[in-house]
């Protein structure tokens, strides 16, 4: 199964269940608004989707992670707009029958969102001014 | 003749044009290599450095292609989820 979604408020972790009986791996990642920026204090990151292409792409991404790795389940939410320091900004979980290629899954998965889904962060500081962020991995 | 195409902006492009759209009146036959050169022309110097992909109509292009009257483009700087 694939699911993913772009949602606007705080994002609802997948709910890990026992249903899975031929999975031994189940790999979770939550990716966190860090209170530092470029050197700078933030109180809170701003992620910019291009509506309309953003979803399309980690549908496709999803979809190509789950042919070119043997896992079966792969859900992932992204969040968008402001994220206050601290929360996620996006969660991912990846079933598999073995550890080894869930976890090279979600690594690439991750690497690949990261080079091609059209979303931008954008630093909210102390004082209340933004500013695009520069490109780092 | 002429045509009209929307161009979507996003991350530095947003920052550096202060809008997020822009629309342009082109001549027939103009294509994404050109659209680019003008964005980063109105931006002056803020855009220098920052490489774009370039979408048509919410798909990635992988090369320069002419566009048709209604496009929308993105100049796509590089991508930052997660």
């Amino acid at each position: 199964m694939i699911k993913i979604e772009i949602v606007h408020n705080k994002i609802e972790p997948f709910r890990s269940n026992d249903s899975h009986k031929g999975d031994g791996a189940e790999v979770v990642f939550n990716g966190r608004v860090r209170e530092v920026e470029h050197d700078k204090k933030i109180i809170a990151l701003e992620y910019e989707q291009y509506e309309g292409m953003a979803e399309p792409e980690l549908q496709s991404l999803a979809e190509e992670t789950v042919k070119k790795f043997p896992i079966n389940d792969l859900l992932c939410s992204h969040r968008v707009g402001e994220v206050p320091v601290g929360e996620a900004s996006l969660h991912v979980s990846i079933w598999s029958p073995h550890r080894k290629e869930a976890l090279a899954a979600i690594e690439w998965f991750i690497s690949q969102l990261k080079k091609r889904v059209p979303i931008w962060k954008w630093a909210i500081y102390e004082d209340g001014t933004r500013e695009a962020t520069s490109h780092e991995c | 003749m002429s045509m009209k195409i929307t161009i979507r902006c996003f991350s530095h492009v947003r920052q550096a044009l202060g809008k997020e759209t822009v629309t342009l009146k082109l001549q027939d036959g103009t294509d994404t290599t050109e659209v680019e050169r003008t964005i980063r022309e109105m931006a002056g110097e803020a855009l220098d450095g920052i490489s774009f992909r370039i979408a048509v109509n919410r798909k990635y292009l992988s090369f320069p292609t002419e566009l048709k009257d209604s496009d929308e483009i993105a100049l796509i700087p590089p991508v930052q989820g997660g």
